[in-house]
This record gives C-alpha cells, structure tokens and sequence, in this order.
C-alpha cells in the first residue's frame, strides 16, 4: 500500500535533529524530550490554523442552528425535518464529506468549514430546541400575563433559562470539531492533522501533535463552561 | 407578617379600584364539541374580590384568563371600568392588571427584586423608584427585605407565593387575577396566607378575581362567589351569606355542602361577637385579692397578663394557695385575633382545656375573651341567624 | 459555471467506478468495480462488527453494573468527554506508533473509540430508571441480578441502542482511515489515489457515506422498535429531551 503524501497541506517530514545525541532516539522513533523542546515551534502554525478552523466552524454553526431553532421554536413542524436534514449531514462522515466537495467548491479552508460547520448543526440545534422546551410553562405563563411580548418573554425568559442546554451543546460541539479538524488537512485546510499525518510513526510527533488537540479541546470545553457559569448564577443558587 | 405600612400607604401610584364586567362572553376551545363556558354574564364591583369557585374543569381558569387577554372570548365581552379590554393591546393591557397563578411562575433565572421588578421595568419607571417599590413591596406581603437577592429556588413555597402576590401588586393595577394563588401549600401556611392577604386587601382595596375549587376558601375570601357547574354555566353568583342561607339549587346547595349551617362560621369575625371580661391578673399579684376578684367575673378563671397586658397564662383553683402567685404557674392560653374568622378561632378554642381564648388586638394586648358557649350560641338556628352582611366583614377594622 | 458541470461529470465517473473496474493509474493491475469496492467494503464492515462488538463487551456489562450501583457517573462523564476530544486520526497514529500496524490494532484503537458512547449512554439508560420502580421490584424480592435483567435492561435499551448507533456510525467514518495501518478499508482509495484517481477517490466517499447512512437509519428504526410505544416522539426531540438527559450531561448524541 502506498500512502500519498499529495493530501497533506505541506507539512514536510523532517526529523533533523539539533543535538546529535538525540539522533538515535529520533532512529528510534521514539519520544524524544530535546527533539520535541528544539522543535516545539513547528506545531505552532499548525495549532493556531487548528484553532481558526475550530473556531469559525462553531461561530457559523451555532449562527445557523441558533437561528434555525428559534425559528422552528414557534412552528413546531419545522423540528422534524430540520433534524433529519442535520442528521444527515451529521452521519456523513466528514472524510467522505470534505472529497464529495472537493469537485464542487475545491481544495482549502471553504471546503473544510462546511463540512466541519455540517458536523455541529444538529447537536446545537437539537440542545437549543431542548433547551426551549425544558423551561417552565408556568414561568412562560406568567411573563406573558404581565405583559411581556412574544418577542420579551423569548429573550428575556426563555434564552436564558434554555443557556445551560444551549451551553452543554455547544461543548459538545467544540469537543467534536476539534477531533473532526484534525481530518482538515485532507481538504487541504492544514490544521494539526497535517503534522500527525506527515509521520505517523514517530511517536514524538503523533504525542505533541495529538496532545495539543486534547489540550485544545479541553481549553474550549472549559471556555465554554466558565461563560456558562458566568451567565447562569442561578444555577448554582439553586443547588447552593 | 410584620405590618408598619400604614393604611393610607397605597404606593405612589395609588391608582383607583377598576370595575368588571363579564357580558355574555362565550369560549369554544377549537375540536371541542360543546363549548368550554356557554354563557357568562357577571359584575364586579371596584375594590371587591370576586371568587370563581366550582368542580375541576368548569372553566374557572378559562374565564379568568379572557379578563388579560391570555384567552380571547368566541363571543362576547370583558368591560373592564365600563370599556371592552379588546380596546387595548394585550401587552399593554396586561402590564395593568396583576396576574397570580398557583405555581406562582417566578423567574427561576431572576432575584426576587428582579421578579418583582419586571412590570415596573417594563414601564420604564426610574431606578430609584423600582428600588424603593421593590422594598416597600417586600415589606407589606412580609418578607424580610434580605430575601431581595435570593434566587426564587431558595425560599420555601409559602415565600415564592408571597413574591408572586408582590410582583403582582407592583404597579399597584387596579385589577387582580388570582388563579388558586395558596392552592399547592399547606393548611396552616395557606390559613395564614389567607388571613394576610385579607388585610392587605384591607388596605390596598384592588378589584379581585380569585379562582379556586375550595369552597370554604371561596366563602373565607369572597365578598362574591361565582359558582360555576360543569359547562362553564353560572349557578349561583352571590355573597357568601346568601350563598349559604339560600343555595340557589341542589348543585350549589352539594357544592356547598352539608356542613353549611357550620361554614356560616366562615363568615363572621372574633370582633362580631360580644366579648367576656377576664379577670386580669400579675405574677406576685396577692391571691386573696385574686379569689375576691374572681367572685364577680364572667370568666371562672383568672388570665395572667404580662406588663404590656399580653396573655401569658390561665390559673385554676389548684394554683390559687400560698400568699402570692407564683412565678411562671398556669396553663396555655389559646390567643385568638380579632380579625379572625369565627371558624378558625372556635377550633381554637376546642383545642385548648380551658375553653376560652383571648383575643388580641394587632399589638397582642388582651381586648376580651371568646368562650366556647358564645360560638355555639352564633350557631344556634332559631330564625335567621345573626351573620354579619358579608359587605362588612373586611370592615376598616385593620 | 463550469465548476458544477465537471463535478457532474466526476461523480458519473465516481458510479461507473464503482460498477466497472478500470486500469489503476500507476499502470498495470486492474482497479474499481463491484469486486474490488465489494472487498474493501467487507473489509470495512468487518474491522468495524469486530470493534463495536470488542466496545460492547465491555462498556455494556461495566455501564450495567455502574448504573446498577449508581456509582461512577464522573467516569461515564469524563470518559466520554474525552473521548470526543482524542482526534481518531491521532489515536491511530498512536497505536501504529506503539504497537504497529495490523488488522488486531486497528480493531482495538477503533474499539477504545467505541467504548464512552456505549458505556454512557447504558449508564444514564440504567441510572434514569425510576427509584420507584426498582423499589417496588425489591419489595417483591427481586434479586439485583433479576433487577438488571428484567427491569433496567429492557427499560434503558432505547438509550442503549442509541449509543451503539452512535458508536457504529462513528466507528464506520473514522475506519475509512485505516489504510494508514495496512487494512484495507474503503478509506484505500483515499489514500492511494495514485492508483484509483479521483474518480475512485469520490467513490469510496460515496460509499463510505451511504454505509454510514444505512447504519445510521437502520440502528434508528431498531431503537425504535425496543423503545416503549408511549416514549416514542418527534425522532430525535420531543421525547428524547426528556429521555436523552445525556445530552446534557455530555453524552454521545444521535
Ligand atoms: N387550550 C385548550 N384547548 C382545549 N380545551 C381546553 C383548553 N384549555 C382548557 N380546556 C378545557 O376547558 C375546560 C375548562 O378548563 P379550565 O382550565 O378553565 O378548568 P378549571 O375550572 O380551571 O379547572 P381546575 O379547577 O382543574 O383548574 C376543561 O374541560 C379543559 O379540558
Ligand atoms: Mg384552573
């Protein structure tokens, strides 16, 4: 079997050692500590193309499935073949989905973005949808018995009691794109796969390349938490 | 409750009472076959409270909630201080008119300070304003005002229900819909809720519509009851004493229940009857002077009271010896105020062994003492019994 | 305009791949047709039956007994968290990386993959049983083996077969990488596209998309089919708001 590098954003295997005593360990293929410290910098551009990958992917895809569920909120019709739509997309796997694009909209960040985007609609949609439904009529009731509009009670009353579904989708989400980025590369979008990809045997690479996805997706995850607590104190009142 | 509000303290926005009027209003819920209420004409007269009361699934609830809008009426219509409430946007509508349900719908995600403060912000009212509202608010349903920052999930039932009735005077409207506001609370805690919202209303003298399928609620609560059946149709629309008196049919009369000659209890108040006086007596008081006293008195015992004339306990014969009264002898005394129904208070004079209670007055001193015997005699059926109008028994007393 | 008449064109081509084989690129061996994507496509099935079915044996049994003992539930959690978050690209760089490569290996790294879906959603399956309910089963002298049996396996089955969806259709994406470890999946033509071209490339996404798809409606109407008539809803909301409380918590989803 022959593996074809021709995927990979560019990211060329190179083993040059500095220090000449970690020669045989790199022959080794083994983990390194010096080599990974020398070479640390290689991983940055990477990471940060990581990162805006991640990032923009949820910042679209959370504006889409956001504003699909409200809009599906007040006609509940829509929910069902809004789910099976996303649901759809989100069981293509996104490998098949970044080569089924490529004849139409071609290498790079575009076609990366809208599979990685396809990948978060329905887990945002289906916990904003939940969320929505999760907050106490009675609460709905009164607000609209003392005057509030439609368009109050939804901001001022059920966003915010829907956050903390809203909040764990979005973790759900972040977590799941950073591991899907990491296939980017395919789509020649570059991101942290391409190092891991460019030499898959030596374990110094796949540790530091795979150690910041873990790393990254621990950071959004705990992002996303600390916003959420931030907005919601009265979560914490309550068990308090 | 701690009550400093003093009566004329309506707020600043003392806005006059408004009345209602039911005309003929009609509600077919789309895919049923016969319609919710078939036809319901009543009146409500500015700053009283009118009681829907009736059988589970009448359309209480249906009929309270065309008054805000929250369900438009299929024919008909609600005259709100003469003028049709289509007339108004409904939110504009309904930011004037105090809305408490049973599950009280506080804003899990909102202080109690915000809860309360939702109409007032909604009207724009300045910071100041909404600050010193809000206290004042907590203050007069009985809140301790530390209880502001509190998260709804952080007060007990009972506490929630009185946030509820605080949001909803806010802006003081000028109509109150009130959906089984005590209905999920405890017997004791909604006996006191009752009584405190009675004074309140006292007070505040809002036009209220109160829904609830408990008739001695209805008949404790009410200057008028509306007895629904079964249809949404209006059995009997009339004051609690002729209610009880003259029960219009049988369904009223069942409705209302057997027991009806004892719920007259209901609607008479401690300060109604003529009270006995106590012989009133002090710790270290000389018993000689006591027996001496005790000779002329209504009331065979003695009630010891402390220095601000409080009750602190009965003596009997066997603690009458020695040459003073000891310190701290006796037995409980059952306190009744004179605001309290009759029904309420003979309870508690039934559970004490001395069956007499002293009654109070709003600081606690002794005005007088009900016995056992003058209940019963209020009972007693010869002619029409002595009941107080209903029209007077939320008096000016408080 | 021209850009979607030549994907037209590729993917006709990516078809007839599929049904015709053709010469490779690199020259000589013949390549594409039913035999030949017939082959990566057992393959493909196999390495994934082979780790589901290594995943289930031990979530399914550890998530019983856990949820039976309504003990554990960070490490439900926090396996599943993580799980999401080890990219599986770097997960089998790993295991190639430490242990080579192999059919053996790419099983195992595809069934570590496999296991927090399973294991969470039996867990939270089992623990949302209603106490009452396994009280009212003890007070009848049910034993907690006959508890687990007949009342919270049938009653966290739905959940059950949710996660198992989860995991095979997961399992089925991230298995088209397993020619980096010298199976032979269907990913083959992904990575040897010096051989099949992008004709080839596109079929084996293709297919790789309808396979994931069929598992993924089929393993649904399976779990509709365990789940209790009146808990059934709007498929993927209404009800399974409520019954998915994984969602929250931070299961797999679908
Ligand atoms: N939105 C609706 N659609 C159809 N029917 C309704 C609707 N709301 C209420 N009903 C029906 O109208 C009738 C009256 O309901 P309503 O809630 O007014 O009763 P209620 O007197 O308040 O009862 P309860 O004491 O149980 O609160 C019931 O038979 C109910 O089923
Ligand atoms: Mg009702």
């Amino acid at each position: 079997m022959s593996l074809v590098l021709a995927q990979s954003g560019g990211f060329v295997r190179d083993r040059s050692a500095g220090a000449s005593g970690q020669d045989a360990c790199v022959a080794r293929d083994g983990v390194c500590p010096s080599w990974i410290a020398e070479n640390f910098d290689r991983y940055v551009e990477p990471l940060q193309r990581h990162v805006l990958l991640t990032v923009v992917a949820l910042v679209i895809g959370f504006t889409i499935s956001f504003a699909l569920a409200l809009l599906a909120h007040r006609r509940r019709w829509l929910v069902t073949p809004i789910v099976q739509l996303t649901g759809i997309l989100y069981t293509i796997p996104s490998l098949a989905l970044f080569f089924l694009l490529l004849p139409l909209t071609g290498r790079g960040f575009l076609t990366a973005e809208i599979a990685l985007v396809s990948y978060t609609l329905l887990i945002i949609f289906r916990n904003v949808i939940t969320g929505l439904d999760g907050v106490p009529a009675d609460a709905v009731d009164a607000a609209r018995g003392m005057g509030l509009t439609d368009r109050q009670v939804l901001w001022k009353v059920e966003i915010p009691l829907a956050l903390p579904e809203i909040a764990a989708g979005l973790r759900i989400a972040a977590t799941t794109t950073v591991g899907l980025a990491t296939l980017a590369f395919f789509a020649g979008a570059g991101g942290l796969g391409d190092p891991i990809y460019a030499d898959l045997t030596f374990k110094s690479n796949v540790l530091v390349a795979g150690g910041l996805c873990v790393l990254l997706a621990v950071v959004l995850d705990l992002l996303v938490l600390l916003a959420q607590r931030l907005l919601t104190p009265w979560t914490r009142a309550a068990t308090a | 409750m701690t009550r400093t509000t003093k009566p004329d303290d309506g707020g600043p926005t003392a806005t006059p009472a408004a009345s209602l009027r039911f005309d003929a209003v009609q509600k077919r819920y789309p895919g049923n076959a016969r319609p919710t209420i078939e036809s319901l004409s009543i009146e409500v007269p500015a700053g009283e409270i009118c009681v829907l009361v009736g059988p589970s699934g009448c359309g209480k609830t249906t009929a309270m909630r065309m008054v805000n809008r929250l369900i438009e009426p299929t024919a008909g219509q609600i005259l709100i201080d003469g003028r049709p409430n289509t007339e108004r946007a409904p939110a504009d509508l309904r930011r004037e008119i105090g809305y408490v349900i049973q599950q009280t719908g506080l804003f899990p995600h909102r202080t109690i300070a915000q809860n309360v403060a939702t109409v007032p912000k909604l009207l724009g009212w300045s910071t100041d304003r909404i600050a010193a509202r809000t206290t004042e608010l907590l203050e007069l349903v009985g809140l301790d005002p530390e209880f502001a920052d509190r998260y709804p999930a952080q007060l007990s039932g009972g506490q929630r229900q009185r946030v509820g009735v605080a949001r909803a005077l806010a802006v003081d409207p000028p109509l109150m819909l009130m959906d089984e506001p005590f209905g999920a609370i405890d017997p004791i805690t909604r006996e006191r809720l009752q009584n405190e919202f009675l004074r309140l209303q006292a007070q505040v003298r809002r036009t209220i519509v109160f829904v609830t399928h408990d008739i001695d609620e209805a008949i404790k609560m009410g200057d008028r009851i509306a007895v629904m059946r079964p249809g949404g149709r209006l059995a009997q629309y009339a004051t609690p004493a002729e209610l009880l008196l003259s029960p219009a049919d049988e369904f009223v009369e069942q409705f209302v229940g057997a027991d009806r000659a004892l719920k007259r209890l209901a609607l008479g108040r401690v300060r109604d009857l003529e009270l006995e006086e106590p012989t009133r007596v002090r710790y270290g008081d000389p018993v000689a002077g006591v027996r001496e006293a005790l000779r002329r008195a209504e009331v065979p015992y003695p009630l010891v009271i402390d220095a601000d004339g409080r009750p602190l306990a009965w003596l009997d014969d066997d603690d009458l010896h020695g040459e003073r009264i000891a310190d701290g002898i006796g037995s409980e005394v059952a306190v009744v105020d004179r605001d309290d129904i009759l029904r309420d208070a003979f309870s508690d004079v039934l559970q004490h062994r001395v069956q007499y209670a002293a009654v109070t007055d709003h600081r606690g001193v002794v005005i007088g003492i009900l016995s056992a015997d003058a209940v019963a005699r209020e009972l007693a059926p010869p002619g029409p019994a002595p009941v107080q109008p209903a029209e007077a028994h939320h008096g000016t007393g408080a | 305009m021209s850009a979607p008449l030549a994907a037209l064109g590729l993917f006709g081509d990516a078809i007839d791949v599929i049904f015709h084989a053709r010469e490779g690129r690199a020259g000589g061996a013949q390549v594409g047709g039913l035999s030949d994507f017939g082959a990566m496509a057992w393959t493909h099935l196999k390495v994934v039956l082979a780790s589901v079915g290594l995943a289930s044996l031990i979530a399914l049994p550890l998530g019983l007994v856990l949820g039976h003992l309504r003990r554990g539930g960070l490490l439900a959690v926090t396996v599943s968290n993580v799980g999401r978050a080890v990219p599986s690209l770097a997960l089998i760089a790993v295991f190639i990386a430490f242990l080579g490569v192999g059919f053996g290996n790419v099983t195992l790294a595809l069934a570590l993959l496999a296991i927090p879906p399973i294991l969470t959603n039996t867990y939270v399956g089992v623990t949302q049983v209603d106490r009452d309910v396994i009280d009212a089963a003890k007070g009848q002298g049910l034993t907690g083996a006959q508890i687990v049996r007949e009342i919270e396996l049938p009653l966290a089955l739905p959940l059950i077969f949710g996660g198992l969806r989860t995991s095979v259709v997961n399992v089925i994406a991230t298995a088209t990488i397993a020619p980096v470890a010298g199976v032979v999946t269907l990913g083959d033509p992904i990575f040897s596209q010096a051989v099949y071209g992008d004709a080839g490339k596109l079929a084996a996404a293709i297919v790789v998309a309808l396979m994931a798809i069929v598992a993924e409606v089929g393993l649904g109407a399976a779990q509709r089919a365990v789940t209790p008539r009146p808990l059934r809803g709007t498929p993927g909301i209404t009800r399974r708001a409520r019954f998915l409380p994984t969602l929250r918590k931070g299961a797999a989803t679908s």
